[in-house]
């Protein structure tokens, strides 16, 4: 499903237009099929109303702009968003507050009959089973327990189950690290790799984490005050240093030893990814020169 | 869902914000009982409580339209009552022959109509002056007496200024979870009543296991910092009455009596017609 953004604006509490700071400002961005797309920004950049836009939770105001979706318009009125929803998952910051149901069971299967009402009994708790399973649980341990019983880590677990249920093409995941010890982190990036191979072909990470964005992206956006300065890949976002320090963003750990390192002299040739950056460190130590 | 506005202070630098809270409070009431105190059929008293319901607003610089607006939230509660009151009442003259709309009814529907107005106008008034923190010291201040039958009045107030210290809070998570079940297929939009109420469980549970956490975390973390009541508590704010009270509790000691004047005297001009 390819994403197009032309022109999108956006303003919270319409009615006074004078007292209010748009949250979107003339954004336009194109989302291809098969990307593991950032959104990068400091907090109130606008990165959350730009990613609630694309399943229609926040409607197109009027004459501001155009969002498509696949063959969805959303400026449409008719635009049957349950469709949409089915096919775009959307993970929140801390998923796990959105539990409610008395078992697990329940609760993963919860978006598979809204979107599918007449779906079989068989048929959901198989596809309830796969979910879980590839979130990396035991289903037949946890299907009738209750989920407030159950871990942190596995809360999400279960609740990032919940919403890849329904086997979504698009992955929304709004800092969906936070919160997490490394390890935990390192494992649910594994997970979001493994959905990407599967059946979410295009996966929008909104993240705080640059170094997140530098290893797992292979393009990324830069949000200001409502506007994007910067698209591109990791590379191409991360080499543009002044850029990424203005909209009040860190460099990937990588990144800032190759800016150091060109500071003094030496220059590294890597796209910022860990390995990369070995490889080119490699390269050059090879080359005899260090 | 953030259009939801409680108890909405509106800022402003006035002689009605500067007034003393507990004050406030007593002349609401006061204002109350004088609205109830008008009797059927003297729409002059009426007259003089909106009078004093504009002065409080023009003193207060609150925009007119925001006093009106305070109206909208019970608006169908107004009409239904007036329509009800038009509908079935069955004392006085028909309008028209073998009418079933009375003059009575028409009367006691208007007279219904403005007496909720001026109430919850009155009201709302208190609420775009006094900030919610205020409220609750002058409610607690005003409390104070209960202490002696060992009512803890402080720790009512202090459940009340967390409980309105909440009500933002618990808005945006609403809003959040909201999304979050939408995002998954909930629908709230569509289907009868029974099916929309069902439909709110999936965003009633999260809210309500966050607000106990929230509850929790809150708890410890007064704990951490040794709060124990009010034994021995000050105050940053101290409350003291001045002129501008004074002022306040004559002019609405004016109204009570001129409420009780008119009552008195429409039915002096009754007899005399």
């Amino acid at each position: 499903m390819r994403i197009t953004v032309e022109h999108l604006s956006y303003r919270y509490g319409e009615k006074d237009k004078n007292l209010t700071v748009p949250a979107l400002c003339d954004v336009s961005l194109e989302i291809n099929e098969g990307d593991f797309f950032g959104i990068i920004g400091k907090t109130g950049s606008g990165k959350s109303t730009f990613v609630q836009h694309i399943n229609g939770l926040i409607k197109v105001q009027k004459d501001s702009g155009k969002v498509t979706v696949a063959d969805f318009d959303l400026t449409d009125k008719k635009c049957d968003y349950k469709a949409l929803r089915s096919r775009i998952g959307m993970v929140f910051q801390y998923p796990e507050y959105q539990l409610f149901a008395e078992t697990v069971k329940e609760d993963v299967g919860f978006g598979l009959k809204n979107f599918r009402p007449d779906i079989k009994e068989d048929e959901a708790e198989r596809l309830v089973k796969e979910a879980v399973e590839l979130c990396g649980l035991n289903y037949d341990a946890i299907k009738d327990v209750s989920p407030f019983d159950l871990s942190g880590g596995q809360k999400r677990r279960v609740a990032i189950a919940g919403v890849i249920v329904s086997k979504p093409e698009v992955l929304v995941l709004d800092e969906p690290a936070a919160g997490l010890d490394p390890k935990g982190k390192e494992e649910f990036l594994q997970l979001l790799v493994k959905f990407h191979k599967t059946f979410a072909k295009t996966i929008i990470i909104v993240s705080h984490d640059m170094d997140l964005i530098a290893e797992y992206c292979n393009r990324a956006a830069v949000f200001k005050g409502g506007r994007i300065t910067a698209v591109g890949t990791p590379k191409e976002i991360f080499s543009d240093y002044e850029n990424v320090i203005d909209c009040g963003l860190q460099l990937p750990v990588t990144a800032a030893v190759v800016k150091t390192l060109k500071e003094k002299g030496v220059n590294i040739d890597c796209d910022f990814t860990v390995n990369s950056f070995v490889a080119a460190v490699k390269r050059f130590k090879d080359g005899g020169n260090l | 869902m953030r259009d939801v506005s409680f108890g909405s202070y509106y800022p402003a630098k006035s002689f009605v914000h500067n007034m003393d809270a507990r004050a406030k409070i007593l002349i609401s009431i006061a204002f109350i009982v004088a609205v109830f105190l008008v009797r059927s059929f003297h729409f002059l008293g009426f007259a003089a409580c909106a009078f004093f319901v504009v002065l409080s607003a023009v003193t207060a610089r609150i925009p007119f339209f925001k006093v009106i607006k305070s109206i909208r939230t019970i608006l169908f509660f107004i009409v239904l009552s007036a329509v009800l009151q038009v509908l079935f009442n069955k004392n006085g003259t028909p309008l028209w022959e073998g009418g079933f709309i009375t003059d009575i009814g028409l009367i006691n529907a208007g007279f219904i109509v403005a007496r909720i107005t001026l109430v919850v106008t009155g009201a709302s008034l208190l609420t775009f002056t006094t900030t919610p923190v205020e409220l609750a010291d002058g409610i607690e201040s005003l409390l104070t007496p209960l202490k002696l039958i060992k009512l803890p009045v402080h720790e009512f107030a202090l459940i009340m200024s967390i409980a309105l210290r909440f009500i933002p809070t618990l808005i945006d998570e609403t809003d959040r979870i909201i999304k979050a079940q939408k995002a998954r297929g909930a629908d709230f939009e569509s289907g009868n009543i029974f099916k929309r109420l069902k439909a709110l469980i999936p965003v009633l549970i999260p809210l309500l296991i966050s607000s106990f956490r929230r509850a929790d975390e809150l708890a410890d973390a007064m704990d951490a910092r040794c709060y124990a009541g009010s034994k021995n508590r000050t105050k940053y704010k101290k409350m003291k009455l001045s002129y501008r009270d004074i002022i306040g509790f004559i002019v609405i000691a004016g109204l009570i009596t001129g409420v009780v004047f008119l009552n008195k005297f429409y039915i002096v001009l009754a007899v005399g017609v």
